[in-house]
């Protein structure tokens, strides 16, 4: 073969479970030639499987081994890594189950797992010190907005997703039943890094747009009015000091008039 | 950028860092003398992992032992990956940064595995340009790391030891030498490893690694789950003996242990090593 760049090239097409007599031909024939192929083949597989285990935990444990093998394998033929970082495979995985037409559970599930895996490794949410807190009180809200945190991001669902994430989690009680209505609903869920620890919290279809007006840099005149329209009951203050307290906003910014 | 120093690392062992271990090493931190870390692990721009690297490094010197640079590929550095690679060093100052010999990458699609290279002038010439690159963008000398390997290929006219000893002529980098790596290909390829060490220059041996291997039928497989070997351990004394002593790295991957049967294969190697002291005193 004339170049290194042609036989790596042979090598990646026979792995891809392509044709393999042209990189077999530059191997010397000794008693480890007839199996390294399909060694190799699977060491490059079994390493990504075990990445998507790592990186959906709880859709594993949900539909078991044998089953998130064959979803796995079909996702790593259908989307080849292009990064030597392997953080960052597996983040098609919910497209991959969408395109199989999968049950809404997996996929939804599959992009709750997904987010937690990039605000595990998101920015710190910046402190918060007094002084913003002090001119808040005194500003004028159509003046105020919010900026979220790096370590946050919130998900519309059609199903309580969180439930089922918080009842497979390595310390919660097996004995909880967890009940899925099958029934579509507009929901929400909220991941966020707090104190380096993994929350994640179901919202109201009331809460999820208020999150979505604060992430959308509405001022707390807008939020309001946006809290105002799903309901008189809504509290969207102390809603507001709920994300605070939790890390989900990392900064305030005074000065854009609605 | 970082206000730390990079700590010399002593010629005693030190244990690979694997997320398992993180608390246990923060509540109890074990008497190694240094601790080794995958920087991809860490690419991350926040998060508990690199809070606990942070708490680590201020007791323990640190190396960072790198998968994901493919040197031998004749696709172009990853300037992303690198480029995270450097903020990291900035940051955590590790006293050693190593890469793996091997390939792993062709026309953008990554395998994430240490693929072997045929020894060849060719070959030479693409590992040395982009060790060249490595090190000028990181202004730092790098160690390379001799791979495991499943298949030889017919070009390879070069033997391993020349290879890399060329590496280090041309390049000024060093070498990290796993000797777990070298005993599996010996097995598996029926090859005298000491011919291997005879042809690396001493001081540029500068880090080794010992690993434990899997074995299926008469094949070896490096897996890095078990514990050392006795014949590695042999192999560990008579590389002690020809290079002089090394910082040593337990290295487990897989199957992970519990905390303290890595620092009980610290402690046997250190145990070489001081004898080595010892004997040359």
């Amino acid at each position: 073969m004339s170049s290194l760049r042609e036989l790596q090239h042979a090598f990646a097409t026979a792995i891809a479970g392509g044709k393999s007599s042209l990189v077999a031909t530059e191997i010397v024939p000794d008693r480890m030639a007839r199996r390294s192929l399909a060694l190799y083949r699977r060491l490059i597989r079994n390493n990504y499987v075990h990445t998507l285990k790592i990186t959906y935990p709880v859709l594993h444990q949900f539909v078991g081994d044998s089953y998130f093998r064959t979803l796995a394998r079909g996702y790593i033929r259908r989307y080849p890594s292009t990064s030597g970082d392997l953080f960052l495979y597996g983040r098609h995985f919910s497209l991959f189950l969408l395109s199989l037409k999968a049950p809404r559970i997996l996929v939804e599930l599959t992009r709750l797992e997904w987010a937690c895996h990039e605000v595990y490794q998101a920015a710190e949410t910046p402190l918060f010190t007094k002084e913003p807190w002090e001119s808040l009180a005194s500003s004028d809200p159509s003046c105020v907005s919010f900026r979220f945190s790096p370590a946050a991001r919130f998900l519309r669902c059609s199903l309580p997703i969180h439930r089922l994430w918080q009842a497979l989690q390595p310390d919660a009680s097996s004995e909880e039943a967890v009940d899925l209505p099958l029934a579509a609903q507009d929901t929400g869920v909220l991941v966020v890094r707090s104190e380096g620890k993994i929350q994640v919290i179901g919202l109201r279809a009331h809460e999820y747009r208020v999150l979505e007006a604060m992430d959308d840099r509405k001022t707390v005149v807008e939020i309001e009015q946006i809290a105002s329209e799903c309901g008189p009951q809504r509290d969207c203050a102390s809603f507001i000091a709920s994300m605070l307290e939790l890390g989900v906003l990392g900064g305030i910014e005074i000065g854009r008039r609605s | 950028m970082s206000h730390l120093v990079a700590t010399p690392i002593p010629a005693r062992a030190g244990i690979g860092l694997r997320s398992y271990h993180f608390h246990e090493i923060v509540d109890t931190p074990p008497p190694v003398a240094w601790m080794e870390a995958h920087p991809e692990n860490y690419f991350g721009e926040g998060g508990m992992a690199l809070r606990i690297l942070e708490r680590i490094r201020a007791r323990y010197p640190l190396s960072f032992h790198g998968v994901g640079l493919s040197l031998g590929s004749t696709d172009p550095i990853d300037r992303a990956h690198l480029g995270k690679l450097h903020t990291l060093i900035d940051r955590f100052a590790p006293t050693f940064v190593s890469e793996h010999l091997s390939w792993s990458s062709v026309d953008g699609q990554s395998f994430n595995e240490l693929l072997p290279l045929p020894f060849t002038e060719g070959s030479l010439t693409i590992v040395c340009d982009k060790v060249d690159e490595v090190q000028t963008i990181l202004k730092r000398p790098m160690l390379i790391e001799n791979v495991t390997r499943y298949l030889t290929w017919r070009d390879s006219t070069i033997p391993e030891g020349e290879f890399m000893a060329e590496v280090v002529r041309r390049t000024g980098c060093g070498i990290l030498l796993d000797l777990n790596n070298l005993y599996v290909n010996a097995v598996n390829f029926h090859l005298d490893p000491v011919k291997v060490l005879d042809a690396l220059p001493h001081e540029a041996v500068q880090e080794i690694h010992l690993a434990g291997f899997d074995q299926i039928g008469r094949v070896l497989l490096d897996t890095h789950g078990q514990p050392v070997y006795p014949e590695v351990w042999s192999l560990y004394e008579w590389a002690i003996h020809h290079f002089g002593p090394r910082p040593t790295l337990i290295e487990w991957d897989t199957n992970l242990p519990p905390l303290s049967l890595l620092v009980e294969q610290a402690v046997q190697a250190d145990a070489i090593l001081g004898a080595h002291h010892v004997l040359t005193a």
